[in-house]
């Protein structure tokens, strides 16, 4: 072993499996875990208290650092309760966590765009699936909902790369 | 993963049913809010309870926040006209101009912050604990000391970090975990709270 690689070995002990979980935590408040690590370490935050209590810690310590009242107080516990009694927030939104969308994704965008093209009047030049060309006016209606939540799906791919929460729209724009 | 995009995910995990992520918000932003509306408010159970409202009132309008502007910047929105509300329920004016609290970008500004009012008692222990945390600190190999001096205080990046201490960024994130379990440990004679419990 080079005297190099036995320094890097004892500047980075070994750390306990609990250790490499707090040292998850603390890197978290951080903001410098990869993507997928936060999410799922935001993901498991719901499920355990104690990591709760630990983040809870943390986040007090640097408060206190920069001059902050750190004095542990039932605040959070107290605004906790108060929303027992409020109705669980659900808002459904379209799973754009990735910015570059899956191949299905730019698929679909692509048959809703080739749809519309269709739909607005034939034309020579689009290569549209027999299929669709022989498709009757009457299935159109059918259609509607799914192009419309393409469309939704198109919005979000060509728009700011920032995670959109507004609610999924299913209108049939006309 | 950023600082803005943590609180995204934080706020999505809420729009999913995960009601205990709100609970992470509150915990990361109680303290910084309620010194801002220390600002505006005089009283300090008042600061509390607008406080309280505010963070009740994010969480219903959560449906409504697209992430434009960062969350705390938007609670902190709710949070001043909460106050107003407040206290124009109650025929008093605000303390002080709460737009003296923003700067040029419309963002909280932190340097604009007024000292705390409270009760002698909560002054105190308030004092005690900065006291405590602040000796722990200095208590500190040095080595954790630097490292989360350098991201608690002056805001660098674990990447910044690992070239200012010439190290790598694994033994950043591994001295500033220790250093933040170290001072956790000290605190808990101070606070009563049980060796095998957090706070």
């Amino acid at each position: 072993m080079t005297l190099h690689a036995l320094t890097q070995q004892t500047m980075q002990p070994q750390a306990e499996p609990e250790d490499l979980q707090g040292q998850t935590l603390s890197a978290l408040i951080d903001g410098e875990l990869s993507d997928d690590m936060a999410q799922r370490s935001i993901k498991q935050l719901g499920q355990s208290a104690g990591e709760r209590a630990r983040i809870a810690e943390y986040l007090a310590i640097g408060d206190a650092l920069r001059g902050l009242n750190a004095q542990p107080s039932d605040f959070t516990r107290r605004v906790m309760a108060a929303l027992e009694n409020e109705p669980v927030v659900l808002a459904p939104v379209p799973k754009a966590s990735n910015r570059r969308p899956a191949l299905w994704l730019a698929a679909a965008t692509m048959a809703a765009i080739t749809w519309g093209l269709w739909q607005s009047g034939p034309r020579d030049d689009v290569n549209v699936p027999l299929a669709a060309l022989q498709q009757p006016a009457s299935q159109s209606v059918e259609a509607q909902p799914y192009l419309a939540a393409h469309q939704d799906f198109a919005q979000a791919v060509i728009s700011a790369p920032e995670m959109h929460f507004s609610k999924a729209s299913l209108e049939v724009r006309q | 993963m950023s600082d803005r995009e943590i609180d995204l995910q934080l706020v999505e995990r809420v729009r999913q049913g995960d009601q205990r992520a709100f609970g992470i918000l509150v915990e990361k932003y109680q303290r910084k809010l309620i010194r801002l509306l220390s600002r505006m408010v005089r009283d300090q159970h008042e600061i509390e309870d607008i406080a309280q409202e505010a963070f009740i009132k994010a969480y219903r309008a959560l449906p409504q926040f697209r992430g434009d502007a960062a969350f705390y910047t938007w609670l902190y929105r709710i949070a001043v006209n909460t106050a107003k509300n407040y206290l124009s329920s109650r025929g008093r004016a605000m303390q002080t101009v709460s737009d003296q609290a923003m700067n040029d970008d419309d963002e909280p500004d932190e340097r604009l912050v007024a000292q705390e009012i409270g009760n002698p008692e909560t002054e105190l222990l308030s004092k005690q604990v900065a006291i405590a945390i602040n000796q722990a600190v200095d208590d500190l190999p040095e080595e954790l000391r630097q490292a989360i001096t350098l991201r608690e205080i002056e805001g660098l990046s674990y990447e910044e970090i690992a070239e200012t201490m010439a190290c790598p960024i694994g033994t950043v994130r591994s001295r500033i975990f220790r250093a933040r379990e170290a001072i956790s440990a000290k605190l808990r004679p101070i606070l009563g709270t049980p060796e095998d419990r957090r706070w």
